[in-house]
């Protein structure tokens, strides 16, 4: 048979196109039913925020609210909490915990990898194993510590004891091994002291580095739940997580509904944002780490 | 001559002296977690042979605490409910999020998009997800309309019914959890080169068969990693139950893990030395579970390099 001239293709080209074809759609399906199923929680948070109270659990529900209210669940939220103050100690602690853990993070992980000192090895392998060690064992010998200390009910007990990770040391030292040795020994031969050359060169390499490091700080301490509820007996003390208890059980009583999810919408947005913005550091800083879940 | 030697020997001196500013640097590091870490740590093994109610100091009862713990009832439904918690969230979640990997490590239209969607239950607290599924989960919310059909109920006590508030709790978990073990599935899976698959494929294998006898042998290091993580954090369960259920971890205590019994014990009666066993006995659990880990990942026969 002669070459074909028109522009149609063979039957089995045609059919091969169409297998691939369907084949796509079926696994956008499937991953859409999925992604549909995973992400409504979410949205179903977002949306009942501006819905008003009755209509949040209408049948069937609504995709957008017949009847927007505005901000006036989350009036009625910090009319009933004081919101404003959670979400400053949230902040405050959080901001704390990373710049500090960031710092010292860098200088500890900087002495592992270009200092050779005895002990080096040692302190190496027990900051490691710190990591293997859950949070849980430590809660009430802790807590009796920073009773002792009189820092119960305080910032200084609240931001304290979670100011510095091993992770990020761990995390630091990776980092800090490929700082050039030619680099730090011209500043020495220039006269820099150890710490200035740690302050001046060492640092400003490692902190573009530790992007992903800050996000997973600041999520351990933003998420943090359980040190926070047994620290901070004081309303006023608390963090948004421990707020949150005051909204649980929205249905038996007050607060309903409708504030509940608009408390809750408020204390994602930071994360939504950062996720949005720094995607690529949010999930590199997961991995690495393996919190959450 | 002698004086070249004295140079030398100065200069070695130097360099040998700054070597201690690597112990300058890590100092502080090592203080804090001598303070914060090492020092609770060993008293809370103290503390765990102890009688101590925060009121009057610790006194030494030997090992009391454990064998009385033995004979709590409390303690043995909290085991009970820890591993039904562990079992039931861990299995579904390894498994669930393997398939959604898989799924999406596939080329599709509309996938980037769709996995930003799928990923959304990894932004907020398990604080949040505990207030939002509390809401999904109301009686006569979201949730019970979904399963009317089945059931034919206008009303369903999910978080109050002693035989559904486990399972639900669990269900938030997955639904919370899986994001982030499918992350870590995709990049194991992004990890295995190419052309083993072409490989199999040359060899006359269907994908299936190249799933099973190539890439799931090569995943057996993340399949190890995503089983001991989830099954730690399962075995500390805490915030969800805390949260979800009525009265911290009830009804009747159905929810009350060892991570709440701990908290009820030290923060609700006290009992501080209890407390320190259980977290001594929940230290043991989970230790177990990461040795287990080391043991089973050491073995690199099936290791890409």
């Amino acid at each position: 048979m002669a070459k074909s001239t028109t522009p149609f293709e063979s039957d089995a080209a045609f059919e091969a196109r169409l297998r691939r074809r369907i084949q796509k759609l079926i696994l956008f399906s499937t991953a859409a039913l999925i992604a549909i199923l995973f992400g409504f929680p979410m949205y179903f948070m977002a949306v009942s925020a501006f819905k008003a109270e009755a209509e949040i659990l209408s049948t069937p529900f609504n995709w957008l609210p017949q009847e927007f209210v505005g901000l006036q669940h989350f009036e009625g939220a910090f009319e009933r909490a004081p919101i404003g103050q959670w979400y400053v100690n949230s902040v405050f602690i959080a901001a704390v915990q990373v710049a500090v853990g960031i710092f010292f993070g860098a200088m500890a992980g900087y002495g592992f990898a270009k200092f050779q000192f005895s002990g080096k090895r040692i302190l190496f392998a027990l900051i490691l194993s710190i990591m293997a060690v859950p949070f849980q064992i430590l809660l009430i010998p802790l807590y009796v510590e920073i009773r002792h200390f009189g820092w119960h009910n305080t910032y200084a007990g609240l931001i304290v004891p979670g100011m510095l990770s091993a992770f990020a040391i761990f995390l630091m030292r990776q980092f800090a091994l490929s700082i050039p040795d030619e680099l730090l020994d011209s500043a020495r031969i220039d006269g820099a002291s150890e710490f200035r050359i740690f302050i001046s060169i060492a640092l400003p390499l490692l902190a573009p580095a530790s992007a992903s490091l800050a996000i997973i700080l600041f999520l351990a301490s933003w998420n943090n739940f359980l040190w926070p509820l047994v620290v901070a007996q004081d309303r006023n003390l608390w963090t948004l997580p421990v707020g949150m208890t005051v909204f649980s059980q929205p249905y038996r009583g007050e607060p309903s509904i409708g504030p509940s999810m608009a408390v809750s919408t408020l204390a994602t947005l930071p994360v939504a944002l950062l996720f949005l913005f720094f995607q690529r550091y949010f999930i590199e800083g997961m991995m690495v780490s393996g919190i959450k879940g | 001559m002698f004086s070249l030697y004295r140079r030398a020997w100065s200069e070695k001196n130097v360099i040998a002296r700054r070597q201690y500013w690597g112990l300058i640097f890590v100092l502080p590091c090592v203080i804090f977690f001598a303070v914060f870490f090492l020092y609770p740590l060993v008293t809370g093994f103290y503390l765990s042979l102890t009688k101590y109610t925060l009121l009057r100091p610790p006194v030494f009862i030997g090992f009391d605490n454990y064998v009385n713990l033995f004979n709590d009832r409390l303690f043995l439904k909290a085991i009970n409910v820890t591993l039904g918690f562990v079992v039931g969230s861990t299995a579904p979640t390894v498994v669930l999020s393997l398939f959604v990997a898989l799924l999406f490590y596939q080329k599709f239209p509309g996938r980037e998009g769709l996995k930003l969607i799928f990923f959304s239950p990894l932004l907020p607290s398990v604080a949040v997800v505990s207030v939002i599924w509390v809401v999904l989960l109301h009686p006569s919310g979201i949730l019970t309309n979904i399963v009317r059909p089945l059931t034919g109920k206008a009303e369903i006590t999910w978080v109050h019914d002693l035989t559904l508030s486990p399972v639900v709790i669990v269900l938030a978990r997955i639904w919370s959890a899986m994001p982030f073990y499918m992350l870590i599935w995709l990049a194991g899976l992004t990890a295995i080169p190419q052309e083993l698959r072409d490989a199999a494929r040359v060899d006359g294998a269907n994908r299936i068969q190249s799933f099973w006898s190539v890439e799931l042998p090569l995943l057996r290091p993340t399949a190890v990693f995503v089983m001991a993580v989830s099954t730690i954090s399962a075995f500390q369960g805490f915030a969800l139950q805390f949260v979800i259920s009525p009265n911290q971890g009830g009804p009747v205590d159905v929810n009350t893990t060892l991570g709440i019994l701990i908290w009820k014990y030290g923060f609700q009666f006290f009992r501080m030395g209890d407390a320190a066993a259980v977290s001594v006995f929940l230290f043991a659990c989970i230790m177990i579970v990461t040795g287990t880990q080391i043991a089973w990942g050491r073995s690199d026969r099936y290791s890409i390099n």
